[in-house]
Formats: C-alpha cells, sequence, structure tokens
C-alpha cells in the first residue's frame, strides 16, 4: 500500500462516520468530543455556567459502529492545573437512545476545567475530554 | 513602527490617566461580576414561611426574645448583634459557655448554600434549630421551645399567621419556629455601598461616577481581581462562591484536638434527619436538593472552612473560622506573607504569598472597606398592635 493510500485510510479512520455526526447533531449548540469507537455532544444548562452555581448536562453519545453498545457514561470535571475536582460527584440518568441527564455538576472557582467523560463498553473504558475555560 | 504602535496601544489601555487607575478589559470583566447588587433571589422553597411577610415578621420578634433560651436571657441577637454587623466582636462566640468558632454575621445569609462555618447544615431553617437546642449555646430543647410558644396567645397567633396551623406535634412546632428565624435573617441584605455606585458606573461607562470612587480603592481593587487571586473564591455579588477553602489558618483548637472544618461538616449534614432530602422541608421538587445530593467527602476538605462574603466586613471582625485576626489589615498581612507550608494543596498553587508593600496592603483594605454601607444595617420596627 502506498504511503498516500495509508495516510487516506487512517484519516478515513480518524473522521467520525456520518451516522455518528448525525447523530450528535440531535444536540444543538452543543460540544462535541470524538474518540476512537464513540462521538459525545452535550450540552449545559443554564448556559452559560455560572461560578459557584449546580448546573446539569444534556449528553448524547454515538458509536461509530453499529454493533457498538454503551453499557455506562461516568461524567467529572477537574482543574488539571490544580489537580482537584468538583466538590460534588455528579449523578447520570440514562434516558434511552443514548441520550443521558447530568445533574449535580458545579465550577466552584473561575479557570481551566476540562470534563471528563467515560464511556464503558464490552471493551472496557474510553474516556473523552475537553477542556472548558470558566470566567 | 509595529512595535511602536503596540507599545502605545498597551500604554492606552493599561496606564493610569491623568484620573489615577484606569482599569483593561479583563479586570473590567472581573469586576462588573461583582454585581448588581442586590442580587436576585428566590425564596427559600424548603420553608413555606420564606419571603412572607407573615413569616419575617413573626421570624423578628422570636429573633430578639431570650425566652427561646434555657436561661431566658439569650436571644439569637445577643450573638448576632444588629450595631455590630450582626454579628458580635468577640474572637469566638459565646453561648452559655465559650465557643470553637467565630460567630459569622447573618447579613446577606439567604445567598448561602452551606449555613455555618464547616457548612454542616445546607437550609437557614436547619441550621437556626442548631443554637436553639445546642447546649453550649441557648441550652434548650424541643419541648421546651414548644411549651414556650404554646403558652404565649400573641405568638401563638403569629404562628398561625406565618404557617396556617399550631402543630400538635413540638418537633415540627420546633421546626417551625426555626423557619420563622430563617425567614426574618433573609431579610436581612446589605445596603449599597460606594463600591456598587463604582461598579454600575464602570457598567455604564459613566466617568464622573467612576471618578468618585477613590484611588486608594481603585488600586486595591486592582489587586483583589488581579495578582492577588482574591477573587478566584471570593467571587460573585456577595464575594463568596459560597463553597469551602483551606488558607493556611491553624485549625487547632487545643493540644491534641483539631477543627477538621468542611471534613466533618460534609458527615454532619449528610446524616442531619433535618437536611432538604428530609421530611421536613417543604419542597416539592427533588431539584432543592440537588446540592446535598451529590456531596462528596474527600480527604482534601480536612482543615478547609466557608468562603466568607465580604459586603459589611468591615464591620464583622474578628476574621477567620476562629477569629484569628482582629482587623482586615492583619487579614491582608495574612495573605501578604502566607505560609504555603500549611497549605494542602497539591498542584499549582492559587494561594501564593503576595509581598504586598505596606502601601498595597493599606490599598486592599480601603478597598473592602468600600464593601461596607455607611451606617450599619437596623432591623425594621415589628407591626405594633397584639395579633389576633
Amino acid at each position: 500500500m502506498s504511503r498516500q493510500a495509508l495516510s487516506a485510510l487512517l484519516l478515513c479512520a480518524y473522521l467520525p462516520a456520518p451516522a455518528a455526526l448525525a447523530c450528535t447533531a440531535r444536540i444543538e449548540g452543543g460540544q462535541r468530543i470524538e474518540s476512537t469507537h464513540y462521538e459525545l455532544a452535550y450540552r449545559t444548562h443554564p448556559a452559560p455556567v455560572v461560578v459557584g452555581q449546580h448546573f446539569a448536562l444534556d449528553v448524547i453519545v454515538c458509536a461509530r459502529a453499529p454493533h457498538d453498545r454503551v453499557t455506562e457514561l461516568r461524567v467529572d470535571a477537574r482543574m488539571p492545573e490544580h489537580r482537584h475536582g468538583m466538590n460534588y460527584r455528579p449523578s447520570v440518568t440514562d434516558r434511552g437512545g443514548g441520550v443521558y441527564r447530568v445533574e449535580g455538576l458545579m465550577f466552584h472557582m473561575p479557570g481551566r476545567w476540562q470534563y471528563v467523560f467515560e464511556v464503558r463498553d464490552a471493551r472496557g473504558t474510553e474516556r473523552l475530554t475537553q477542556d472548558h475555560w470558566q470566567r | 513602527m509595529r512595535s511602536l504602535v503596540l507599545a502605545l496601544l498597551a500604554w492606552v489601555v493599561a496606564a493610569p490617566s491623568a484620573a489615577g487607575v484606569v482599569f483593561n478589559a479583563e479586570e473590567k470583566r472581573a469586576i462588573l461580576a461583582h454585581g448588581p447588587w442586590p442580587a436576585p433571589w428566590r425564596p427559600d422553597a424548603s420553608n413555606r414561611a420564606s419571603g412572607t411577610a407573615e413569616g419575617i415578621d413573626y421570624g423578628r420578634r422570636l429573633f430578639f426574645d431570650p425566652r427561646l433560651s434555657a436561661s431566658g436571657k439569650l436571644a439569637c441577637a445577643s450573638c448576632h448583634v444588629p450595631a455590630l454587623g450582626w454579628s458580635d466582636r468577640q474572637r469566638v462566640g459565646v453561648g452559655k459557655v465559650p465557643l470553637d468558632r467565630n460567630t459569622p454575621s447573618v447579613l446577606n445569609v439567604r445567598h448561602e448554600r452551606w449555613l455555618g462555618r464547616d457548612g454542616a447544615s445546607d437550609s437557614l431553617w436547619s441550621h437556626a434549630l442548631k443554637p436553639l437546642t445546642d447546649e453550649r449555646e441557648m441550652g434548650s430543647s424541643v419541648d421546651e421551645l414548644a411549651a414556650f410558644l404554646r403558652s404565649d396567645a400573641d405568638l401563638r397567633c403569629r404562628h398561625v399567621r406565618a404557617f396556617g396551623a399550631l402543630p400538635a406535634d413540638n418537633l415540627l412546632l420546633a421546626v417551625e419556629i426555626a423557619k420563622a428565624l430563617a425567614a426574618f435573617q433573609e431579610s436581612l441584605i446589605t445596603p449599597r455601598t460606594a463600591f456598587d455606585r463604582f461598579r454600575d458606573a464602570l457598567a455604564r461607562g459613566d466617568g464622573a461616577g467612576m471618578a468618585r470612587y477613590p484611588e486608594p480603592a481603585k488600586r486595591g481593587l486592582r489587586i483583589f481581581v488581579g495578582r492577588g487571586n482574591c477573587a478566584v473564591c471570593h467571587f460573585g455579588p456577595t464575594f463568596s462562591n459560597g463553597e469551602f477553602a483551606d488558607i493556611g489558618v491553624p485549625f487547632f483548637l487545643a493540644p491534641g484536638q483539631v477543627d477538621s472544618g468542611r471534613h466533618g461538616g460534609i458527615a454532619s449534614v449528610q446524616k442531619d434527619r433535618f437536611n432538604r432530602m428530609g421530611p421536613f422541608s417543604d419542597a416539592r421538587d427533588p431539584a432543592d436538593a440537588v446540592a446535598i445530593r451529590h456531596l462528596v467527602q474527600e480527604h482534601r476538605h480536612w482543615g478547609e472552612f466557608k468562603v466568607p462574603g465580604l459586603r459589611e466586613a468591615s464591620r464583622t471582625g474578628p476574621y477567620m473560622h476562629a477569629g484569628s485576626h482582629a482587623t482586615l489589615l492583619d487579614v491582608v498581612r495574612h495573605y501578604s506573607e502566607l505560609d504555603v507550608e500549611r497549605l494542602h494543596a497539591d498542584g499549582e498553587r492559587i494561594l501564593r504569598p503576595l509581598f504586598l508593600s505596606p502601601r498595597a496592603s493599606l490599598d486592599l483594605v480601603a478597598f473592602l472597606e468600600t464593601l461596607s454601607a455607611p451606617q450599619p444595617l437596623h432591623p425594621v420596627k415589628p407591626r405594633p398592635g397584639a395579633c389576633s
């Protein structure tokens, strides 16, 4: 296989499948994250998030391959520089069809926070992270 | 040429003008986050007397009534003294005996999610029950409180007005007494201050309004929202994020005894039968208990204490959880000369010694003093006449 063909194949493997893109588009105006097997979108309530006030997330998790099934979603957030997380442990409610409601989050100070989504399936756990700059 | 333009731009944005300190865009954004004041508020859904005229009036009478204590000599207002910033100016509170912690002011308490220095209560009413029945404080009991109330025709009448009925159960009656006390304390909102006028002038670009704010206070404000990192925790209109922090203040009570602060507070509130998940809450929406439902205790909470709001701070000393710092200047010196070895941070430190010059320390104090109104907040007198 030529180097160009291999590059093209790797690129295709990395890009989200059209089905996954259409799937996460069900959350309008949300943030999107991709991993090897999943694409995830989320939106905060309220938006924007306010320091020191609880907020919730609507999350949708979409598999790139039709046979992949999510068995559990865990959500957390951390401040990597300060090496601490939130003062609260969020609860995740599975609403079916890859849709989840996450409650009990709070950013108690401004700065760089990182959302951590752990998608569990038959293979194990896939971790998706995204930075959020809280003002 | 490009560097000359950039240098000129930087000078225009950040340099003091003839009028003194000029805040840049980032500083402005941080300052505006401390208002407007008064901040929006919704009555407490867990307390059906919250925000009602009847509840507030009834609670006001109870707050100043020493008959709520076992001795008949100690009212809530004995420690939360209106003329003393609704605190007591003591290093630690004194009930029937000296206590372990400084008495917090009850001003603006309606904005607090957790009550007490360790946040051992998740509502103002459940917190109000504690001093009433604590043997070291007012020393009463549920049955004594209920008997007192049932014996006073005027208070009985006011109770029915506030809650619709007088419950037969003594515990429920005591809880409702605490709910009335909470309704009154929720009405204690600090007046607007010189800072608020400056903040609002900044928001509308009113140069004349901004110029009336003293220059030392502006310099102190710049430290507060900038290199001081104060606004990281002292955030928003109340100047508190409502959570807890370890700022390197010793938490030893006596040899072999420590105040575990938030670590113990979390354990207490989670097992408290009066918390928002319990049967005494009037709330119907589970969202009302979102904080307690998701609370988690970690080792890092050890020695953390609640971040206090800073409004009226110049009237509420001594400071820190055990009153270890007598003046605002002492508090500023604490942060200026911070002992980082006392802090428990694992990662990048939010708190570092500020090494403030004497003038910068006084500027920070000058700013903090502008968070107090010229006159202390006095209670509105109860409506005259007996209840019938």
